[in-house]
């Protein structure tokens, strides 16, 4: 096509006409954080401290920088930095470019919006708690009843109302969640769900998630076929090899953890191999065996761990001091624990840590994987609801466990009533109001709030008010410093590792909020 | 241009047929048409041309230029000359008049394909400074050729105009990708590369609209030395802050044009800058944004990259060299542009022998 090359001509003298402009520097000054200048308004970028010579600056896209000590002080007085120095910095949102327009911000903007549009899609996940009964005795656990207590069981004509408010939701996707107790030991009233919720789905054509939250104790053959049928997820909880498992969740038999590993066995025989995911608890006993944990899920197939700690309030709290620990010490066990998990990858095991990958998603990725519990504005009553067997929805599954504890001042009223307004409900404009980012004192200043939110009920819960000061909370205490021990992994970590970090950071299968079983 | 016996069959008022006469009879039975006032149809016979082929008689010249050839793979329309940037590398110098007439031929030439080509490209000069003209010609494209996918050359800056963007953009049928150039992960590494203040902004903003109205969008980055000098760095920011793009296509640069008179900024030994090419393809694989080589024969790549290597280099424009012919992946190899002995290939070429082991 010899019209579409021009050769020869004295078009080929091309003289460069434009240079960068050289300018002084336009970096941010810091006034207890950074602030831009009033012209180009692109939000504040904040730093902190991570070690003596390690400071994090992270942007209003959340994006993050590390910085000496030296370095940061010459970015909070806005000294000269070299070109490249600033190109690196404007174009993670860490100072703005003189020059910066329309696009600029309408990227920032759509970093922003990306961030926040889990929070955005209305209520996605629902649990459904058919029974308080539960074959353990669990000692940290808020809720259960034994398996004789036929009184803690949800009616029918309110899980037939809980089924059908579940489509008030606009979300197009949704997750269904039984949790208890032990929702296998109420099987019928599983499969009742079920149907009434997949017949409406028929019209509704929502993308549907069912998962039942388990010991696994009851799992039978005609069961497992109905999962199957009906594509229904189980979650499980392993606490760590045996003995751990054994003395963590007490039955009569002192079998619970042989009862779950079969249950888990028969599961993938009959429904399939990714059909049963497991989740652990930390308990004081976890602390001196990471390494044996993470072991224990290698072992028994699973391809991914959530190290979780306990729950400081309901029956965890009253035994606080008997199974609690500190932010630290549980620091100290959750690093040991990852790190198990990163030398079993290094060795050519799959196996994804689950809270590691919630925090990688926050600080990595451009897609926010709506963990509910690091939402801001809390996603209580707006990500989730709980439809309790006692009649009553609950902004989440914490609210429903104080109500256990006599507190039901978080309660959204009856299931039998529940109407699109709910979202509006003065509880849940409180919990709202009690977890803006912007306008926490102490959330505002901090250089993770683009990435965490404050925990009303978490607050509520520890000091009977939600508008504790945030920092006081054991919500605020530990993430400050799981956020501070991740920036410090992603710094020192090796290619392959990085690599692994964004695999875990991207959006994932992890909204399901863990199991209270 | 069509068979001699199918003429019949695909006769229509509305199309300039040119039928292959190789005899003497057929030739007469053709100026025997045209005579009986059936003026759209004439007779040519050349080795040059095919049947499907598109041609441009030169006016009282008995010459005439293929401007669409069926037998090729690569298929591009040109539209303009003009152009809003002034890249340092430009392969396609632009000058200011005006040159509707290319957008003329355009139509005819779209009117005249007989078999419809997988893919056409639409190409400048900066084709959206045809306003909705532009519009014109990709409608005619997908009301003659439905199933042909179009790729547009676009630096997309003026999509930051919001009337014009719309009107290019709203109810446009799927089926089209747009190919934009994005050079640095700054406003001043760009707008130097274009040679342009502002276009970094602009074409940011282009893209971001892109993205409003749901299109399809690669991404191009030229592998001159201004932009290796932090490519990692581009690519960290593609896939934080662009990971909608369907791709991004790294390019060894096409010496010819402004290349040539910039060629301390242009000219690069490609294997010199490997290190960087796998840190790039590291980051972009980590943020899952897909991506391909283009335009750089194998042996410029290193070898793990090949898988994202591309045979992109168009048919009519590409060449191997002498030293090629012994070369055990001449075949799924780019080669070089058939103007690199006026300028420079984009590293040593190296043949590669069949080693014991494969």
């Amino acid at each position: 096509m010899p019209i579409a090359s021009v050769t020869g001509s004295d078009k080929d003298s091309h003289a460069i006409l434009f240079y960068p402009r050289k300018r002084e520097s336009q970096d941010l000054t810091l006034v207890g954080s950074l602030r831009a200048p009033s012209d180009h308004n692109l939000g504040a970028t904040k730093l902190r401290k991570l070690s003596p010579d390690c400071v994090v600056a992270i942007s209003p896209s959340g994006d993050h920088l590390f910085l000496t000590a030296e370095g940061a002080a010459e970015l909070c007085a806005g000294g000269a930095t070299d070109e490249m120095v600033r190109a690196d910095r404007q174009s993670l949102f860490i100072s703005a470019s003189p020059f910066a327009g329309l696009g600029t911000k309408r990227l920032l903007k759509s970093r922003q919006l990306a961030k926040r549009s889990t929070v955005i899609n209305g209520i996605s996940l629902h649990i459904l708690v058919p029974t308080l009964q539960c074959g353990h005795s669990c000692r940290y656990c808020q809720v259960s009843r034994t398996l004789d207590d036929e009184g803690h069981t949800m009616l029918e004509t309110d899980l037939d109302s809980a089924c059908d408010a579940i489509f008030l939701s606009p979300a197009p996707a949704l997750t269904v969640e039984f949790q208890g107790g032990d929702p296998l030991l109420r099987f019928d009233l599983i499969v009742r769900a079920v149907q009434r919720i997949e017949q409406r789905n028929r019209i509704e054509q929502r993308d549907i998630r069912f998962v039942v939250a388990s010991t696994l104790h009851q799992l039978d053959e005609s069961m497992c076929d109905f999962f199957r049928a009906h594509r229904v997820y189980l979650s499980t909880s392993i606490d760590g090899p045996a003995t751990l498992h054994n003395r963590n969740r007490p039955t009569p038999g002192r079998d619970a953890y042989e009862r779950t590993v079969a249950g888990i066995a028969l599961a993938r025989a009959l429904i399939g191999e990714d059909s049963v995911s497991a989740l652990m608890t930390t308990t004081r006993a976890s602390l001196a065996y990471p390494q044996e944990i993470v072991d224990e899920y290698v072992r028994l197939g699973f391809s991914e761990i959530f190290i979780r700690p306990l729950s400081s309030y309901g029956f965890a709290k009253r035994n606080q001091a008997r199974m609690g620990y500190s932010v630290d010490q549980f620091m100290v066990f959750f690093n040991a624990a990852l790190d198990r998990v990163l030398w079993w990858n290094r060795n050519g095991t799959s196996i994804r840590e689950v809270y590691s990958s919630i925090l990688f998603n926050k600080m990595l990725s451009t897609f926010d994987a709506g963990y509910v519990d690091l939402q801001s504005p809390t996603g209580a009553g707006a990500s989730v609801l709980v439809y309790n067997y006692d009649g009553y929805v609950y902004p989440c599954d914490e609210a429903r466990m104080l109500a256990e504890d006599g507190d039901v001042s978080l309660r959204l009223g009856s299931i039998a009533e529940v109407d699109a307004t709910i979202s509006a409900h003065p509880v849940v404009l409180e919990l709202q109001r009690a977890s803006m980012p912007d306008e926490i004192d102490g959330c505002a200043r901090c250089a993770y709030h683009h990435f965490c939110g404050a925990n009303p009920v978490d607050a509520h819960a520890q000091y009977g008010n939600m508008f504790a000061p945030v920092a006081s909370t054991e919500h605020c205490q530990r993430h400050l410093r799981l956020f501070d021990s991740m920036y410090l992994r992603l710094r020192n970590a090796s290619d392959a590792e990085l690599d692994l970090f964004h695999t875990w950071a991207r959006p994932a299968s992890f909204e399901s909020k863990p199991c209270a079983a | 241009m069509v068979e001699f016996d199918t003429l019949a069959h695909c006769w229509s008022p509305d199309i300039q047929f040119l039928v292959k006469a190789t005899d003497q009879v057929q030739r007469q039975r053709i100026i025997d048409l045209a005579s009986k006032g059936l003026d759209n149809v004439r007779w040519i016979d050349g080795a040059h041309v095919e049947v499907g082929d598109v041609v441009l008689p030169a006016p009282g010249l008995s010459r005439a230029d293929v401007v669409y050839r069926a037998g090729d793979i690569h298929h591009s329309l040109f539209l303009t000359n003009r152009c809003n940037s002034y890249c340092v590398m430009c392969s396609q110098p632009p000058t200011a008049h005006d040159d509707a007439w290319l957008q003329e031929e355009a139509l005819d030439i779209v009117r005249h394909i007989e078999d419809s080509p997988n893919c056409i490209g639409l190409t400048g000069g900066e084709p959206l400074l045809l306003g909705t003209r532009l519009r014109d010609i990709i409608g005619l494209l997908q009301v003659v050729h439905p199933e042909t996918r179009i790729e547009v050359l676009t630096n997309g800056r003026l999509f930051s105009n919001p009337q014009l963007a719309d009107d290019m953009l709203v109810d446009l049928r799927a089926g089209i990708k747009w190919l934009v150039p994005l050079y640095g992960h700054a406003d001043f590494l760009h707008d130097f590369v274009v040679q342009s203040p502002g276009a970094f902004e602009q074409t940011l903003d282009g893209l971001l609209t892109l993205q409003d109205y749901a299109q399809s969008i690669q991404l191009r980055i030229v592998l001159i030395k201004p932009v290796l000098e932090h490519l990692v760095q581009l690519c960290e920011f593609i896939g934080r802050n662009l990971p909608f793009v369907q791709e991004v296509a790294l390019m060894s640069c096409e010496p010819i044009g402004f290349a040539l008179a910039n060629r301390a900024l242009t000219e690069v030994d490609l294997l010199a800058w490997s290190e960087t090419l796998r840190a790039a393809s590291r980051i972009l694989q980590r943020y899952r944004v897909h991506h391909l080589y283009m335009n750089a024969p194998l042996c410029a790549l290193p070898q793990e990259l090949w898988p994202y290597a591309h045979r992109s280099i168009s048919d009519w424009k590409q060449v191997y060299k002498p030293a090629c012919d012994g070369c055990v992946v001449k075949s799924r190899c780019a080669g070089l542009f058939a103007w690199h002995s006026k300028g420079w290939t984009p590293a040593a070429v190296r043949p590669f022998e069949e080693t014991k082991n494969e």
